[in-house]
């Protein structure tokens, strides 16, 4: 019975600023320690600032998981010395005095699969270390405190997953719920970072740490698992431990450090007071809740007739729902689920062309009525796609700019095809005998009319002049 | 030029143009040049003081608005931070630190043109109860020289006494505004908890400490009040004190009040004048109007135990960020492991600190946490219950500030238990977060002796009431400085 | 009972170079003994009750900067990142 539990960060990127003091959430864009001040630098007689908003999006995101969230949430201190800790002391969330972390006792399917979920906390996120020096004499560790005070979730399972494959699909629902309920980009580096328990057969639990991507996840579940199997077979006992990925050796290795079992001390953080959520406020955070990923399916699907496949693509990418939310009429909706699963994907498939595209919902719903009304083919609507993401001109523009117009015209299509005909007298003769052949000299057609050509006109003209 | 005034007394001769600020101001600097070597109550003078009160002066002649304090010289315990200044807290371990911000009541005093003179002296990190342990040296009673003026604001207590300002902010964490202003003869008061913005307040034990005024007299401690008290968006725990005026009807008696006399407080090794003192100050009261009893409130006995024991593991905590990487002192990390850089950097703490983080470590482990800590939390909670169910029945509580008398430097500094003992009177205030404050009452063979009033939560107003009518009963000498 | 070893990883814990170990023992198990005394303050079922802030009381979430160059200011800057020692 293999038995694995994840403890997942999330940082709250949607915020504007940190946790405990109005430094920019967000630290990327920073200059080394450019995005600091005296509350998160931790200088004496400095007192945190608690960020009402960081309440109000860890409480949704826990609604969102199903967990129970409490009247009063507290926070306390987690005591240790590290360098990237500015007070040597972490705030976070725990529930020794009763539940006071924001959420808990919560679930998400996987699949068929339940897995629960422990609890929610929010917490301050650490600096950053670089390590500089070379010999063991001149080695140096470098601080940057721009991500610390950033604002964490953390989300603790039960040990209910079974595989590593579980696991790696639990995550990618994670990420798309995160993403979805505009709390967390999670497609940003270092956003999102999970740490792992596995145990077989009832044995004890060996954690892992220093997990660098939900890609090393699945490995280092993967490679636990099959280590402890060994151990097994053998009956040599596993040890409850701390371990470390080691991502160039591709294995996890024993962390046992000099600091032995750390004490952390906890108690509560006497410089914020309890705070009440109450009734009202949770009410009011449910109902404002955007729409579940689950729920947009069910919708596309019922509603609007969107095959489950594209349906799945489209509820689960918020770019993606958002567009097609913001532009369909209910008449051109597949349409434009279509164009955005097969045409648009590969235009805004990463975070900088999405922050690039200058696409409107507006050009979707111009394209969508030209493809539907037989003025533009679909070949021409994708070049126009590509020239809407990269200048954001309206569509009636790049069609008179590039000419993508349909050849509809009877008569000048009829001239293209003769034209062809008397290239192409291979072609022909194959297509007397063999109808199926026929596409080609329609792909030569379109070629010809930069896949302007009306298909269907131009396979009926084509039949015709044939013979 | 008489610096023998009070706050008030200075403003009316400042806004008469009796005196100038600029004058005053001098003169005061003057004083501390002629007796601070000897006193040691401050760590650092302030060299601008002259010019800041001159142009003070300049915008009273201009008939531009002057903030309500008109230029008087305050002293500010070091462990509140001012901009651009050093602000040690009397520690080495701070030898270098130049705070980059305003507290909240510099920020405050600053609006309303105050001068501050310097630096007050303190324990390290406002640990101690008689200022010895200060890394600087300590600073001395200047009723007798021989004798420790109190602690932690000793440095406070003493330059407001001895005329080297006109107030002085401290921070009172178990008694250390109350305490070292019942032995030099002064008023010192700790407000409701969260009344005044601890933002710029170095932390020692953060759930239960303020800032508070030490000065010569209850109305200027009043007038302070009003200045400092207030929510703060950079203090979470402040709270909304109603918006009152602490000074307007200050004078207006205490005719069929009732005051407890907290018989725990009065009992053993109590020093007989001080109950001689207080006994002498309870019949006063009635003599105003009062109708005074004796109150027992039971877990007093368990306060010293419980306070030490929460403050220690809250001094651990807010002491960890002191690892000497942003700020500290000259101590280059090459060469270094992490663990014995930070352990060896830290050695820079004095005894009485050390002492204390250990317990600090101790008392919250997790072997102990349920015998020590955890068991703190609850005499706290019921302490607070205890002092609320005596408020039903009485509107004040009375006690001596300090059970003893003020004694000689270096008497009591290796016995930490009965230095423990000095506060038993005090910490209550602290760890139920009600208001107190020390009114000079007496002197015993020219050592001074303190009474200690109580009030509700968020009574304050009503504290400085009963306080101002025990002051009315007073008359005491001038100190012989 | 608080022995010698006891007091030892709690200095190592709280990160403190402990050379006198007597003059810190001793004193700190004085302090510890004297804390016995409220094993009979007779609070084992008390409660403690926490005061509480309405949500909408805290900070507001807008990015302001501080307005120095923080960093300029402090120790063991040299470039712009803060130096620590190595860690092992």
């Amino acid at each position: 019975m293999t038995k694995i539990g994840l403890e997942i960060h999330c940082q709250l990127t949607k915020l504007e600023s940190k946790l405990f003091c109005p430094c920019k959430a967000n630290y990327r864009e920073h200059e080394i320690n450019a995005n600091v001040c005296p509350i998160c630098m931790g200088l004496p007689g400095t007192l945190p600032r608690l960020n009402q908003k960081a309440i109000e999006k860890a409480t949704i995101i826990a609604m969102a998981l199903n967990c129970t969230t409490p009247e009063k949430i507290a926070f306390f201190r987690k005591n240790y010395f590290y360098p990237d800790l500015p007070k040597n002391f972490q705030i976070t969330q725990l529930n020794i005095y009763g539940d006071t972390s924001v959420g808990g006792s919560g679930m998400i399917m996987v699949g068929d699969k339940k897995i629960r979920i422990t609890r929610i906390q929010l917490e301050e996120d650490p600096g950053r270390l670089i390590y500089e020096g070379s010999s063991s004499k001149n080695q140096i560790t470098l601080v940057d405190y721009n991500r610390a005070g950033t604002p964490l979730v953390e989300i603790v399972t039960e040990p209910d997953f079974e595989t590593p494959k579980q696991v790696r699909e639990f995550l990618n629902i994670l990420s798309d719920l995160l993403e979805n309920l505009n709390v967390s980009d999670p497609s940003l580096e270092g956003a999102m970072r999970a740490d792992a328990n596995v145990s077989i057969e009832g044995g004890n639990k060996v954690e892992i740490k220093n997990i660098g991507s939900f890609h090393d996840l699945e490995k280092a579940v993967h490679f636990e698992i099959t280590r402890q199997n060994s151990l097994h077979s053998r009956d040599i006992p596993i040890v409850q431990e701390t371990r470390h990925w080691d991502d160039k050796r591709k294995i996890t290795i024993s962390s046992r450090s000099k600091e032995e079992e750390l004490d952390y001390r906890y108690f509560l953080e006497g410089d914020i007071p309890w705070i009440k959520i109450g009734k009202e406020v949770r009410e009011k955070l449910k109902s404002e809740m955007p729409e579940s990923i689950s729920s947009k399916k069910e919708r596309y699907v019922t509603k609007y007739g969107i095959p489950d496949q594209v349906a799945d693509v489209l509820s689960s990418d918020k770019f993606y729902s958002d567009l097609f939310d913001k532009s369909q009429t209910g008449n051109n909706a597949k349409e434009i689920a279509n164009i955005i699963t097969t045409d648009l994907m590969g235009l805004v498939d990463t975070r900088e062309k999405r922050e690039e595209s200058k696409l409107q919902p507006s050009h979707l719903k111009d394209l969508a009525d030209e493809i539907q009304s037989g003025k533009l083919t679909r070949s021409s609507a994708k070049n126009a796609l590509y020239e809407i993401v990269k200048n954001g001109k309206e569509l009636s523009q790049i069609v008179s700019d590039l000419d993508l117009g349909n050849v509809s015209d009877e008569d000048e299509l009829l001239k293209i095809i003769k034209q062809i005909i008397s290239e192409e007298p291979q072609a022909v003769e194959q297509a007397k005998s063999n109808p199926q052949t026929i596409n080609f000299l329609v792909g030569k057609v379109m070629q010809k009319t930069k896949g302007k050509a009306d298909p269907k006109l131009t396979l009926d003209l084509l039949k015709k002049e044939i013979g | 030029m008489n610096l023998k005034i009070s706050g008030l007394e200075y403003i009316e001769e400042v806004k008469n143009g009796n005196i100038s600020a600029e004058d005053f101001v001098s003169a005061t600097i003057d004083r501390i040049k002629n007796i601070d070597e000897k006193l040691h109550a401050f760590l650092q003078v302030n060299s601008k003081a002259v010019e800041q009160a001159r142009d003070i002066d300049k915008k009273i002649k201009s008939g531009k608005k002057v903030g309500s304090c008109f230029g008087m010289p305050i002293s500010i315990k070091d462990n509140i931070c001012i901009k651009h200044s050093k602000t040690t807290c009397a520690s080495k371990m701070l030898e270098k630190f130049i705070a980059p911000y305003d507290a909240t009541v510099i920020t405050k005093l600053k609006e309303q043109d105050a001068v501050f003179v310097g630096k007050a002296n303190l324990d390290e990190f406002a640990m101690g109860l008689t200022t010895e342990f200060s890394a600087y040296g300590p600073s001395r009673n200047p009723w007798n020289t021989d004798y420790v003026p109190g602690g932690s604001s000793g440095g406070s207590a003493v330059s407001v006494s001895a005329f080297e300002c006109v107030a002085s902010l401290g921070s009172d964490t178990g008694g250390s505004v109350r305490n070292p202003a019942s032995f030099c003869s002064a008023v010192g008061y700790k407000p409701t908890y969260g009344l005044i913005s601890r933002y710029g307040l170095v932390s020692y034990a953060n759930s239960i400490e303020q800032i508070g005024p030490v000065t010569r007299t209850v109305k200027d401690a009043a007038f302070l009040l009003n200045i400092l008290s207030g929510l703060d968006p950079n203090d979470n725990t402040t709270i909304d004190g109603g918006g009152q005026d602490y000074l307007s009807e200050i004078d207006s008696g205490i005719e069929g009040k009732k005051i407890g006399i907290i018989q725990e407080m009065m009992s053993e090794g109590i020093d007989p004048a001080v109950l001689a003192a207080t006994n002498d100050a309870v019949s006063k009261l009635e003599g105003l109007g009062a109708v005074c009893e004796n109150v027992s409130i039971d877990m007093v006995k368990y306060s010293v135990a419980s306070y030490y024991t929460i403050t220690a593991t809250e001094a651990g905590s807010n002491l960890a960020r002191y690892d000497n990487l942003r700020y500290g002192y000259d101590f280059p990390v090459e060469g270094f492991e992490f663990n014995s850089y930070i352990s060896k950097a830290r050695s820079k703490f004095g005894p009485e600190v050390i002492r204390r983080m250990i317990l600090g470590g101790f008392v919250p482990s997790s072997g102990h946490a349920g015998k020590y800590f955890l068991k703190s939390l609850k005499v706290k909670s019921k302490l607070t219950n205890e002092v609320n169910e005596a408020f039903k029945k009485y509107d004040f509580l009375i006690a001596p500030t300090v059970p003893i008398l003020p004694f000689k430097i270096g008497e009591k500094i290796d016995d930490p238990i009965a230095l423990f003992l000095v506060d038993i009177n005090t910490v209550m205030s602290n760890l139920t977060g009600i208001p107190s404050i020390s009114v000079p009452y007496a002197l015993s063979n020219g050592l001074p002796i303190g009474i200690q009033l109580l009030a509700k939560h968020n009574h304050d107003k009503s504290l400085l009431k009963v306080a101002r009518a025990l002051e009315t009963t007073v008359r005491l000498p001038e100190v012989p400085i | 009972m608080v022995t010698e070893e006891e007091i030892e990883q709690v200095a190592k814990l709280m990160k403190i170079d402990v050379h006198d170990h007597k003059e810190y023992v001793e004193k700190v198990h004085d302090m510890i003994n004297y804390f016995d005394i409220l094993d009979s303050a007779g609070v084992e079922d008390e409660e403690f009750t926490m005061k509480d802030l309405p949500l909408s009381s805290l900070r507001k979430d807008k990015h302001i900067p501080f307005e120095d160059k923080l960093i300029e200011k402090l120790n063991n800057y040299k470039g712009s990142y803060v130096r620590a020692p190595k860690m092992v």
